[in-house]
């Protein structure tokens, strides 16, 4: 295997730096060689993408792509950056989808927010926007959003004339005497949330699935970069409610490298704290979700029971059950007060009495093993070739988690492991999930016994040590930061201009996207009632799909 | 006469069933609400998959242009009479996505709703005392928000 150092060299490059511990940072001098550096890239074991990133220099009249290689088994990665032309006409540069698959939506994803076209791209097509945007690269920093806003109602009947037409072809091409029909999977299906997936079946048999997102796209990227740094926060955290404390983390990380701050130790350990509960608040409702979306609730309420507790102790800490806005640049908001740890502990003992219980009555349940062992199963070189993470990697064997491959915070202190199965299949994610609901509970007793340690020693001031201050202006510079959120990695690639009071540009990766990229792949060729299923155990959130 | 209308008006409202949509994450909430601690089926509601037989639709948060279309289908399914429930800041006024422009801001310019519950997410309490507040209303007698106008009165969908 040649270095990445030795493999960049051969290219005509602006730098080749050294980034974090494991990144090589690398800006083409021309776009041209793109793709003959993702195929070395490729061939020398970074089969993974994490995203395609555009940032729109106004002033300079370009648009600096990035990618982001990762390899999965090695842990190398490579930022690779290079620009082209901001002209709509000249905005173009090859496409990597048929390199890398996993760049497929994401390079559609681009192509909708800036206009951006990939050249021998399978299938370049909006995605996310809705109608009324297509076309009109909505995150370039010229377009006029008051004046495309001014007759909101206009706005939406394009978007319904868009749904009746599609509405009235949906079955055109399909031959009439034949059993194969056009079906709408949700937004409002109960199992589903708001996404929509037009089914093509034969009678009961799928034979493709083309997942239509969007339904709740905020524009969150845009949306921060009218807020300042702060006001960021209560953006990034509605990445997805469910673990918000972990986007928050990722965002205050960014910030911090930016300005050059370091938090304090005990700042470090509260935020393996608090990520920890927040994403057993999130696996416990994934695993209800799981159960849920086949019809059967009581999961749903054992676990809701299991993390009203939890969420007891944000709220004891932070004031909200769920919008907790606890993460900021410089640390943590709060100080710690003991009876919230006490709080914490009544949560534990709660998991501790129901854990039992829940394994022997339902991740081994004979009836779920005999249904989901043999579906939806995702191989590990499918998990490198569509950039999969998260509990869905693990499920398949891969061993991947930025916890332990790229340590933040206080992880690096923490004695835990990979948990991961063998097959993949549906039944192995929602072992996965369980076991890494103990993981966290594990993680939690460690680091809550540490703080009391360290509190008792005079080491940790609870009530003073939780910030430092962050200046408010912001030098020029980029950033990103990963952190293994409940669903995966969440990369955050940040990037602010001279004295910048507010984000220039924010790239949220969020794992559900390429999650959702598999449905099609995985649900061909089998049966409807498989949809529910295979669906519940990818682990999908609508808030981290749509952003 | 008066009586035997009443009786309807009080039983109807004792057994409210919600449509089962989600346009935001105050579903969250929602979902607790359902749970074990709060419990809402302790009140007569239950969320129910089609819309044919709910009486009650919640919006729940906020609600981007896109899914604005079958947002109001799944309303004009529903069977008279029929009341709406606004959960968070969003659906009164864009709440934390006031500035983002792919979201409505009011949606219940669109469609009316007779109680909004406050918060970002309300808290399944206040939930709970929302709906109690419909329950009161379908009690009078009063007409919803919705019947008495709304944009989505001349809009296609």
């Amino acid at each position: 295997m040649q270095s990445l150092y030795a493999l960049l060299q051969m290219y005509e490059t602006e730098y080749i730096e050294d980034y974090k511990k494991s990144w090589k940072k690398v800006k083409l001098s021309n776009a041209e060689d793109l793709l003959k550096v993702a195929k070395a890239l490729k061939a020398n074991g970074l089969k993974t993408i994490a995203t395609v990133s555009p940032t729109d220099f106004l002033e300079k009249n370009i648009i600096e792509m990035n990618y982001f290689f990762e390899d999965l088994i090695s842990k190398r990665n490579c930022w690779l950056k290079c620009d082209i032309s901001r002209e709509l006409d000249k905005c173009e540069i090859e496409s990597i989808t048929p390199l890398f698959k996993g760049a497929n939506w994401h390079e559609r994803e681009a192509y909708s927010m800036f206009g951006v076209k990939f050249l021998h791209h399978p299938d370049l097509r909006p995605i996310i926007i809705s109608q009324d945007f297509y076309g009109k690269a909505p995150f370039r920093k010229d377009f006029d959003w008051d004046a495309h806003e001014a007759n909101t109602l206009q706005n939406i009947q394009t978007i319904v004339d868009a749904f009746k037409t599609e509405e009235n072809e949906n079955d055109k091409g399909i031959d009439a005497e034949s059993s194969e029909t056009v079906l709408n999977w949700g937004p409002t299906h109960p199992a589903s949330g708001p996404i929509r997936l037009k089914v093509h079946c034969d009678g009961e048999d799928v034979i493709s699935i083309d997942p239509d997102i969007g339904f709740v796209w905020r524009a969150l990227e845009h949306l921060v970069t009218k807020k300042d740094f702060i006001g960021a926060i209560v953006a990034v955290e509605r990445l997805c409610f469910m673990d918000n404390i972990n986007s928050m983390i990722a965002y205050a990380q960014a910030v911090e490298e930016i300005a050059g701050t370091e938090i304090t130790e005990f700042a470090k350990w509260m935020r393996v704290l608090l990520g920890e509960v927040s994403r057993i608040s999130s696996h416990a409702m994934g695993m209800g979700g799981f159960y849920n979306a086949l019809g059967l609730h009581t999961v749903a309420m054992w676990n809701m029971d299991m993390r009203e507790f939890f969420l007891d102790f944000l709220e004891s800490y932070s004031g909200a059950r769920i919008a907790t806005a606890a993460i900021e640049a410089g640390g943590v908001r709060y100080g710690l007060q003991e009876n919230m740890l006490e709080e914490l502990q009544l949560a534990l003992d709660k998991f501790d009495a129901t854990k039992d219980d829940m394994r022997a009555i339902f991740v081994k349940n004979p009836t779920m093993k005999m249904r989901a062992a043999k579906q939806g199963i995702i191989t590990a070189q499918e998990v490198e070739e569509y950039s999969l993470c998260g509990v869905v990697a693990r499920a398949s064997g891969v061993k991947v988690d930025v916890r332990l491959d790229e340590p933040y915070a206080a992880y690096d202190k923490i004695n835990m492991d990979y948990v991961t199965q063998k097959t993949g299949s549906a039944n192995d994610r929602l072992v996965n999930l369980f076991e890494e609901l103990e993981q966290s509970v594990d993680i939690i007793k460690q680091a809550k016994k540490h703080i009391e340690e360290c509190i008792k020693s005079g080491k940790f001031n609870p009530t003073k040590d939780h910030m430092v201050k962050v200046p408010k202006k912001l030098p020029a510079g980029e950033a990103i930061s990963r952190v293994e959120w409940s669903r995966g990695e969440v990369l955050m690639h940040l990037v602010t201009q001279e004295k910048a009071t507010s984000p220039y540009r924010l790239k949220m990766k969020a794992p559900s996207f390429n999650h959702t990229m598999m449905l099609d792949k995985l649900l061909k060729g089998q049966t409807l009632s498989d949809i529910p299923l295979i669906f519940g155990s990818l682990y999908i959130c609508q808030g981290d799909l749509d952003r | 006469m008066l009586k035997i209308y009443d009786f309807f008006a009080h039983a109807k409202s004792e057994s409210l069933w919600m449509a089962h949509f989600c346009t935001g994450c105050c579903s969250l909430e929602m979902a607790a609400a359902m749970g074990p601690r709060y419990d809402w089926e302790r009140y007569g509601y239950l969320p129910t998959p089609t819309p044919r037989q709910a009486d009650l639709l919640i919006i729940t948060g906020l609600v981007t242009k896109k899914i604005l279309p079958a947002l109001l289908r799944t309303y004009a399914q529903m069977p008279e009479p029929k009341y709406v429930l606004a959960l968070g800041a969003c659906s009164f006024d864009g709440g934390p996505y006031n500035d983002s422009l792919a979201v409505i801001k009011n949606p219940t310019e669109i469609l009316p709703a007779d109680v909004f519950v406050a918060g970002c997410p309300p808290r399944p309490e206040a939930i709970i005392a929302g709906l109690e507040e419909i329950k009161e209303k379908m009690k009078q007698g009063i007409p919803s928000a919705a019947s008495q106008g709304g944009l989505y009165k001349e809009m296609e969908f």
